[in-house]
């Protein structure tokens, strides 16, 4: 490591950077990521990447947990723009709509920004009642 | 908020393990419960299953691909294992369609990476939030104990050609014997297929034995024959009374034929068996059992054939309907001939007719 951070001072000299970055790894040490440890090494080592520091795992696993929290706040904008758009045009489904909702419908749209284009089949339904909006709405 | 995480966690870690188990179902449902906590501290409430698992799915491969990268980075900069900086390589690329500042500087250092700082500024903003659960470390990797080798025991070899760090042979009774034992298997089958030959034979002796007393024994208590009894006086020797001395001269054949003219007289076929009296006693029985019978027969028939004289004939016709068309034959001929009808026939009709009678009354 530190064989790295001389080279990038040889090369770059900027030591504010290199400087944050080692706090940042130091502090690594002390910070818990909520996706656990034994996951992503577990993973990790699946994917071919051996390496026996700590730290690093736990960089790949704040990377991720930040890309899962983005992807989540994208849905959740998703879910709230729906749920505005709904009230106006019915007041009634607002009081039972009003919980927030991790959706199909929210997710996929929030990961298409992300490059993940996720489709499912039309007769996917999670629960009964999935499959019987369109029914009520034709009658 | 991390306690309703881990409740929703469970709750939908029930399910899960209910389904049958493939190798990465605990690794997935860990993946689930830590996307679930994310999601609740961004500001969802509830998710839908599917949802939940597509984004579950997706931090996995996340971790995958950054790992991919990494490595292939790694291995680019001929390294076998990670560092810092092949992990914010593999970053930037997963980025590179998000976008980052910097991103257009081709020359720009690592450190300074405009991914470098989102990540520290996020670690900074937020909040600690463990796992909901204590994870053993996995996958458990069961070690083997390799065999110690020939060097390690500290034998030599059995042959030259063997070097000494192969492992060592196991111990030889466990194949030496091996062929012995498969004999010993073999010869004590055989010997138990014999065995159990030669107790069958006995067995069935013994049945046949058994089956001949009870055969003869009540038989012969039954009819109580005075001939037979002498017979058996005559078969064995250490049954039959003592001799006098006079008697002593006398052929031991001779005076059994006199007896049995006696018993002749009265049944010609007990006469025949006491002839050929050396066959086994049972044997010799057998037919004068069957003609006893046969006499008996006889006897009861003629008795039955009387009673049935005597009868009304309208009881005949109370009988069972299907017996009705059969009875007036038999028993017109039966008055006609009498002694011709064969016995036999006649007693099972005898025998048919009680059982009617019976029915009725």
């Amino acid at each position: 490591m530190n064989h790295n951070n001389n080279f990038q001072q040889s090369s770059d000299g900027r030591h504010d950077d290199d400087a944050a970055l080692t706090e940042f790894l130091s502090s690594l040490m002390g910070y818990t990521p909520t996706i656990p440890d034994e996951l992503v090494e577990h993973y990790l080592a699946k994917s071919g990447f051996q390496c026996p520091d700590v730290r690093l795992i736990r960089l790949v696993a704040v990377a991720t947990q930040k890309f899962v929290a983005e992807v989540a706040t994208d849905a959740l904008q998703q879910c709230k723009a729906r749920q505005a758009a709904v009230v106006k045009d019915k007041r009634d489904k607002q009081q039972k709509d009003k919980r927030l909702i991790l959706t199909m419908e929210d997710l996929s749209k929030a990961l298409r920004e992300y490059g993940v284009n996720v489709k499912h089949q039309e007769y996917f339904a999670d629960n009964p009642s999935t499959g019987m909006d369109p029914a009520s709405k034709e009658e | 908020m991390s306690d309703g995480g881990g409740e929703s966690g469970s709750k939908h870690q029930q399910p899960h393990t209910k389904r049958k188990f493939s190798g990465d179902d605990f690794s997935q449902a860990i993946a689930k419960v830590a996307v679930a906590q994310i999601c609740e501290r961004v500001g969802f409430q509830t998710f839908q299953q599917s949802a939940l698992g597509k984004l579950a799915d997706i931090a996995v491969r996340y971790i995958n691909s950054v790992g991919k990268a990494a490595n292939f980075y790694a291995n680019l900069s001929g390294r076998a294992e990670g560092n810092v900086f092949d992990i914010f390589q593999g970053l930037e690329d997963l980025g590179l369609d998000q976008g980052f500042s910097g991103a257009s500087d081709i020359n720009h250092c690592l450190a300074s990476s405009g991914i470098v700082r989102e990540l520290i500024q996020y670690a900074n903003e937020a909040t600690d939030v463990p796992f909901a659960y204590a994870i053993p470390h996995f996958p458990v990797v069961k070690d083997r104990k390799p065999k110690s080798s020939f060097l390690q025991i500290g034998e030599e070899p059995p042959i030259e050609d063997i070097p000494a760090w192969l492992p060592a042979f196991p111990d030889p009774q466990t194949y030496f014997e091996s062929p012995s034992q498969n004999e010993r298997a073999s010869d004590s089958y055989t010997e138990k297929i014999e065995l159990g030959k030669q107790q069958r034979k006995m067995e069935m002796s013994m049945v046949n034995l058994q089956r001949q007393f009870s055969e003869s024994g009540p038989s012969s208590f039954v009819h109580g024959d005075s001939s037979k009894e002498k017979k058996t006086v005559e078969s064995n020797p250490f049954l039959s009374a003592p001799l006098h001395f006079e008697e002593k001269e006398v052929s031991s054949v001779v005076l059994p034929a006199k007896l049995s003219k006696e018993v002749a007289l009265q049944n010609p076929v007990a006469k025949k068996h006491v002839v050929d009296n050396h066959i086994s006693v049972m044997e010799t029985f057998a037919p004068a059992l069957e003609a006893m019978k046969n006499r008996f027969c006889e006897s009861r028939e003629e008795q039955k054939n009387i009673q049935l004289d005597q009868r009304p004939p309208v009881q005949f016709k109370i009988g069972v309907g299907k017996k009705s068309l059969v009875k007036p034959l038999k028993s017109s001929p039966q008055n006609m001939d009498g002694g011709k009808i064969d016995p036999w026939f006649c007693k099972e009709n005898e025998n048919d007719e009680r059982k009617g009678d019976l029915k009725i009354f």
